[in-house]
């Protein structure tokens, strides 16, 4: 038996209210932070992470890295990254150990969410698993894809004959078929899901636990299936889910491959993705980035801690580039913030709204983005959300 | 410290020079400096030269420029500061000089910004100038790291977006008379408000266009100045400020410390006031830029650099024509090629002789701002006088 003390939730503000889409600056790993840091909230923190998705960025190695630091948990845990769905999710869950920070994050429809294990709150229990082949959709190596097409063969040979052949009573939500399934398999009402893949199967546990519903969950992905009890407890949820509307209209701009320096990318990577700035001894003043001082005697100061930075501030100036970049999406707005009571500014793009919408004196929060691709390699850092980001209307179009 | 003059003058055009390359460039805008020297010059005169350019167009700089000119046999010396690059060489150069080392040196500036495809320019650029790590991939191009500014300064001070489209109505009128200008063309305050955006609040108009170029002057020490003019320009004040680098480190981005302190070099060493300034090229990469260097500079009060355009005091006309050449707005920008450009200009200026003439014109200012907002240099001249 598993227990959960609380369960995140993220979903990208852009798409349809049933099918969200990534930005152009989110993957399954910022995806999974979000999610990850609303589990977390409040929480003592996790002492281990595993991540299952069939979307994994850095496929030979350097997600782990990327998912600690954002999270802003310790190097030394341990992290497994696990291809799956929705089964996969629930085996994760049920057979995680407490503190356990259990995140799944799918691209198409995106979305993400994340589970923490806890010595109390909301019990689970493994009850059914079917492992069966149906293979509609593959992906090979170079990724691929190929799709069977034929959706009552995998309705009725894949979900149908797999719960048959499971047995057990019926359950209260299914992840990882659509909503007409579901309805058709549950009884009551199952929870509305935003997602196909592993997230769906915490989607929902958070609408399970949110409306005190007990029962069996079932995650299912192509003709293997995955249930679990869910029963009686207190469990926090926690969900990061913005109203959806269109994704911007831009232009990408052709060009040639943005360089990067993998040399700066490592120097910089642990002050930059955990978003934390230097504090020499004797010093109240920060530098971020952090850096080598010289002082008045011309002694060199190099041993320097690194201290959090505050994650909301104030747009001090900004600006929206609508010129085309080679490489880049145009339009994108680039915000100067001043991070509150630190005395330290950023220079970061914006997230989360229409570019050229942020004016001077706006607040927000500063989230994690993968802000470049460059020369393949996904380059991660810190943008400016700006708090309640309903507005639409471009301003400087007017 | 001897007393240090410019004694020739001479640049290309500025233009999209596809045709010719940095080693067509630079002897053409040595031999019209070299033509310009009243009394005639020979080369042999040459003891030393500094050689402001920031790309590294078909091979290392002071070998480029020395190989180009047939000057292998003096000692070279590149300059590299960024959009400040022109006026640092005069700098150097007159330091060269006015501490007795040498008597005559070769100052010329010059850069080949349309060598690479359009498509590739701006990373390459923007690799000199950013932080790998922390700014560039953000795709901080040139205009943003100005428009940075700018958005602040319009939203402290009374100046509108209307107030940069006047710059830019001024400059391209400016340049219509300038032979050597990109941009000979008059725009209305309309065209440049209903331009497309760039990068906001800069529209098309607000920004230089690309250019390659090469400038060149002749510096002279007073004991020798005699053998070539008897116009000698004299070099009255040089100054070289800087500031912190990346945007986040500025706490008052209304202004650019650099100017202010290489302001306060040159006129100090010049023992001038801005009052006494009667022509300027000043840096306007953006409109925006130079009504905060107006400020920087000491022509305006701190956010009143708008009632001068309004009035039209830095008009050709006006009580301080700036940038009569049509500055970097309208004339171009090649980078190492700028200031030594607006020391060209300003030459022709206070000797009576430029394109697009300020009547009087006697003491005369040259100003940078770049990399992108963290150095300045400026430097001020003298006519020879009636």
């Amino acid at each position: 038996m598993t227990q959960v003390s609380s369960v995140g939730t993220y979903l990208p503000c852009w798409g349809s209210p049933a099918r969200r889409q990534v930005g152009d600056d989110e993957d399954v790993l910022t995806l999974a932070v979000e999610a990850g840091r609303a589990a977390l909230e409040g929480a003592a923190g996790a002492e281990r992470v595993i991540l299952i998705s069939r979307e994994l960025p850095l496929l030979e190695g350097g997600n782990s890295a990327v998912l600690l630091a954002g999270l802003g948990l310790d190097p030394e845990l341990e992290v497994s990254e696990r291809l799956g769905g929705a089964p996969a999710a629930l085996d994760a869950l049920s057979s995680a150990r407490p503190r356990t920070l259990v995140i799944g994050a799918d691209l198409e429809p995106a979305g993400a969410a994340a589970v923490l294990t806890s010595g109390e709150g909301l019990s689970v229990r493994a009850a059914t698993r079917l492992t069966r082949s149906l293979p509609v959709r593959t992906r090979d190596a170079s990724g691929a894809v190929h799709d069977y097409g034929d959706p009552r063969l995998l309705r009725e040979r894949g979900l149908l004959a797999s719960v048959a052949a499971a047995g057990g009573e019926k359950p209260v939500a299914v992840a990882g078929t659509d909503r007409k399934q579901a309805l058709s398999l549950c009884t009551g009402t199952p929870p509305e899901l935003p997602t196909l893949g592993a997230s769906a199967a915490f989607f929902a546990l958070a609408a399970l636990a949110d409306a005190g519903i007990t029962g069996t969950l079932l995650g299912t992905e192509q003709a293997s299936l995955t249930g679990i009890v869910v029963e009686t407890g207190p469990a926090r949820v926690n969900r990061r889910e913005p109203p959806a509307r269109p994704v911007p209209r831009g232009k990408y701009t052709p060009g040639s491959e943005i360089p990067i320096s993998l040399a700066a990318y490592e120097r910089a990577f642990e002050a930059k993705l955990r978003w934390e700035a230097a504090r020499h001894p004797g010093s109240d003043e920060l530098d971020f980035p952090p850096r080598y001082r010289v002082g008045q005697d011309g002694s060199l100061s190099s041993d320097y801690e690194l201290v959090p930075l505050p994650r909301t501030g104030t747009v001090y100036t900004g600006v929206t580039v609508h010129v085309p970049v080679p490489g880049l999406k145009t339009p994108y707005s680039l915000v100067i913030v001043e991070l509150d009571e630190v005395g330290v500014r950023a220079l970061v793009k914006v997230t989360g709204t229409e570019p050229g919408t942020v004016d001077i004196g706006d607040r927000g929060r500063m989230v994690l983005r993968r802000v470049a691709v460059r020369s393949g390699v996904p380059d991660y850092g810190y943008a400016f959300e700006p708090e309640g980001s309903m507005r639409t209307a471009d301003k400087e179009a007017a | 410290m001897r007393k240090v003059a410019v004694v020739g003058a001479g640049m290309t055009p500025f233009a999209e020079h596809f045709a010719l390359g940095i080693k067509d460039l630079l002897p053409m805008a040595f031999a019209e400096c070299a033509a310009s020297v009243d009394k005639g010059l020979d080369k042999g005169d040459i003891q030393a030269a500094w050689f402001g350019e920031l790309s590294t167009t078909d091979g290392f700089p002071s070998g480029i420029l020395a190989d180009t000119l047939g000057l292998t046999d003096i000692p070279v010396t590149r300059v590299e500061n960024a959009c400040a690059t022109g006026n640092d060489a005069v700098r150097n150069a007159l330091f060269g000089i006015a501490s007795g080392a040498f008597d005559v040196a070769l100052v010329v500036g010059a850069d080949k910004v349309r060598e690479s495809a359009s498509k590739d320019t701006f990373w390459e650029w923007a690799g000199m100038t950013r932080d790998m790590a922390w700014d560039y991939p953000l795709g901080l191009v040139a205009p943003a790291n100005f428009a940075l500014h700018v958005a602040r300064y319009l939203h402290e001070s009374p100046a509108t977006k209307e107030h940069m489209a006047m710059v830019a109505v001024k400059n391209h009128h400016h340049a219509v008379k300038n032979p050597k200008a990109q941009l000979r063309f008059d725009i209305t305050v309309e065209q440049a408000l209903n331009a497309p955006t760039v990068v906001a609040p800069f529209g098309l108009y607000d920004c230089t266009p690309q250019s390659d170029g090469a400038a060149a002057l002749i510096l002279a020490a007073e004991e020798v100045v005699d053998r070539y003019t008897d116009r000698p320009v004299w070099i009255r004040g040089v100054g070289l400020g800087l500031d912190r680098v990346m945007h986040q480190h500025k706490r008052d981005m209304t202004t650019f410390p650099a100017t202010v302190k290489a302001a306060k070099q040159a006129l100090g060493m010049a023992g001038l006031t801005p009052a006494d300034v009667d022509v300027a090229e000043v840096h306007d990469c953006f409109t925006g830029v130079e009504l905060i260097s107006y400020e920087d500079l000491g022509f305006a009060e701190r956010f009143g650099a708008h009632k001068l355009v309004e009035a039209e005091a830095t008009s050709v006309g006006g009580s301080l024509p700036v940038n009569p050449s049509g500055g970097l707005k309208a004339k171009g920008h090649p980078p190492g090629a700028t200031g030594v450009a607006q020391c060209v200009e300003l030459f022709e200026q206070v000797r009576g002789e430029a394109a697009n003439q300020v009547d009087g014109a006697r003491i005369a200012l040259a100003h940078n701002v770049g990399g992108p907002t963290a150095v300045s240099a400026v430097t001020v001249l003298e006519g020879p006088g009636a």
